[in-house]
């Protein structure tokens, strides 16, 4: 669903996305995990085409991204680092305008606003002025955003920043219901969220892909080694396998 | 065509839950009718002098376009380029700082819809504060009941000037918006920018032949006072659509051009 081929960001010398290439499946969830400033948002921005590569190329559902940017952007649902909310509208207000620029028919508008509210628990407060919400508030309109029109591919850049244990929780299980018929890719440097909502693991340091696997895949390939009396050594936390690849 | 419309609501949407519209609304409305109250005194002034003296002839000559509405016009013309500024400040540069602009950049919206989108709530919010200023005309046809009423062709075209002229700072607002990401920034350049239109045509007086009719041919309120006077020209015309179409046009490059910085 998404293919990613050598994709290059640099900014003068620095380079923040070195030749990263990965492939996401259909219906896959995949965990973006790196440390602060190893370029996850940079890359992610890059698939959602907010920011044109250096070099490389992004497909999404088969369209390039640079060459037919509408076909891709009718595909994706994208949640930035920030959530991108007009302070001054409420959060119904706030969802309407997005269905509408999404192209949601004006008859279904309403009903697909009621959706994503009921999806992401935003219905308490959506007659509220967004300015006036906690983060962890505009987080879930942020969140509610990107589920509009029903995409079939899903960038989220941390979902869950901001969001209190209880909330946690209701957005991991959101986002596992959504696992099939959506391909997500989920950014975050929380460990257990990715043990608990992903299937795959991306992990990337300095700008490189480090890791691309299963989470049993890492554990099995960074397993200690082997003990005197033969046996294997204990299972690595994601991590204690996190701490090894991005500290090199 | 659609999405700038949706880009428009949701721009009219913000202006009107803000204070910014109703406090520019104010203003205009207010210094307006200062202006307003003050031309319709001397115009009284005027007629009562013509009266006294029995100056039959010039009594006969003054009417309320050229005593009242061409010099109220210029005034409200000058006022714009005060308003203005603060009602353009905000529309790129807010979205810019918020991050805002990242999800009409993530959405089937091309640049073109969204500066069409954000110039059309601009004008709308020129047209209601320009709708606000024709209690004037009206008060005075309401008064004036003999048959030297108000010429409304004259009021109108004044009104299709200010809207002109209007429509043009608006635009320069805009694409000075899509340059910075602060709003004071934003308001202060395109202040001295509209100012400078204005006040421009103050050295032609100075000057002599080609450099005068440049110089004229610059200064926004000159070509604001053609329409004034009653006349439309196609040069007024032109000089007002070559300024939105540049400013619409460079608005359009920057916002392309704001996810390549």
């Amino acid at each position: 669903m998404i293919e990613v081929s050598h994709l290059v960001k640099s900014y003068r010398d620095l380079k923040a996305v070195n030749d990263v290439t990965f492939k996401v499946e259909k219906g896959e969830i995949v965990g973006f995990l790196g440390p602060n400033g190893a370029g996850k948002t940079t890359t992610m921005r890059m698939i959602t085409g907010v920011l044109p590569p250096t070099s490389g190329s992004v497909r999404v559902a088969g369209f390039d991204v640079f060459e037919q940017p509408m076909e891709v952007k009718k595909r994706t649902g994208y949640l930035p680092e920030t959530p991108p909310v007009y302070t001054d509208m409420t959060v119904r207000a706030y969802l309407r305008f997005v269905a509408e620029i999404k192209g949601v028919p004006r008859k279904e508008r309403d009903s697909e606003v009621e959706r994503v509210a009921t999806k992401t628990n935003s219905e308490k407060f959506i007659h509220r002025v967004i300015g006036n919400l906690s983060k962890g508030q505009r987080q879930r309109v942020g969140l509610a955003q990107a589920l509009l029109g029903d995409p079939e591919v899903l960038i989220l850049d941390e979902p869950t920043v901001g969001l209190d244990p209880a909330q946690i929780i209701e957005v991991r299980e959101l986002i596992k219901s959504l696992a099939g018929k959506h391909t997500i890719v989920l950014s975050t440097h929380i460990l257990p969220e990715v043990v608990a909502t992903c299937q795959r693991v991306l992990m990337i340091a300095q700008g490189r892909i480090v890791a691309d696997d299963t989470l049993a895949g890492l554990q099995k390939a960074h397993a200690s080694a082997v003990t005197a009396d033969g046996q294997m050594g204990p299972a690595p936390s994601l991590e204690e396998i996190f701490l090894k690849l991005t500290s090199a | 065509m659609k999405n700038a419309i949706a880009i428009a609501k949701k721009e009219l949407n913000i202006y009107f839950a803000t204070p910014i519209a109703y406090v520019m609304f104010t203003l205009f409305v207010v210094i307006g009718s200062y202006f307003f109250l003050r031309l319709l005194g001397a115009y009284e002034q005027a007629s009562l002098m013509y009266m006294r003296f029995n100056a039959g002839e010039m009594a006969n000559r003054l009417n309320f376009q050229d005593a009242i509405f061409r010099n109220l016009f210029g005034n409200l013309g000058v006022i714009l380029i005060f308003i203005v500024p603060f009602l353009t400040m905000r529309l790129v540069a807010e979205e810019k700082r918020q991050k805002t602009i990242e999800l009409l950049y993530t959405t089937p919206v091309t640049p073109g819809e969204i500066v069409w989108g954000k110039y059309l709530a601009a004008l709308a919010i020129l047209v209601f504060a320009l709708a606000l200023t024709f209690t004037y005309p009206l008060l005075v046809q309401l008064v004036a009941k003999d048959a030297n009423g108000v010429e409304w062709r004259s009021v109108l075209l004044g009104y299709l000037g200010l809207f002109l002229m209007g429509a043009a700072y608006m635009a320069i607002g805009l694409f000075i918006s899509s340059l910075t990401e602060s709003q004071v920034v934003a308001a202060l350049i395109t202040f001295v920018i509209l100012l400078m239109t204005w006040i421009i045509g103050w050295t032609a007086s100075e000057a002599e032949g080609w450099v005068r009719d440049f110089v004229t041919y610059l200064a926004s309120v000159s070509h604001l006072d053609s329409f004034s006077k009653g006349t439309l020209e196609l040069k007024d015309v032109v000089y007002f659509l070559s300024i939105i179409t540049l400013g619409l046009f460079a608005t359009n490059r920057a916002v392309e051009a704001h996810r390549w910085s």
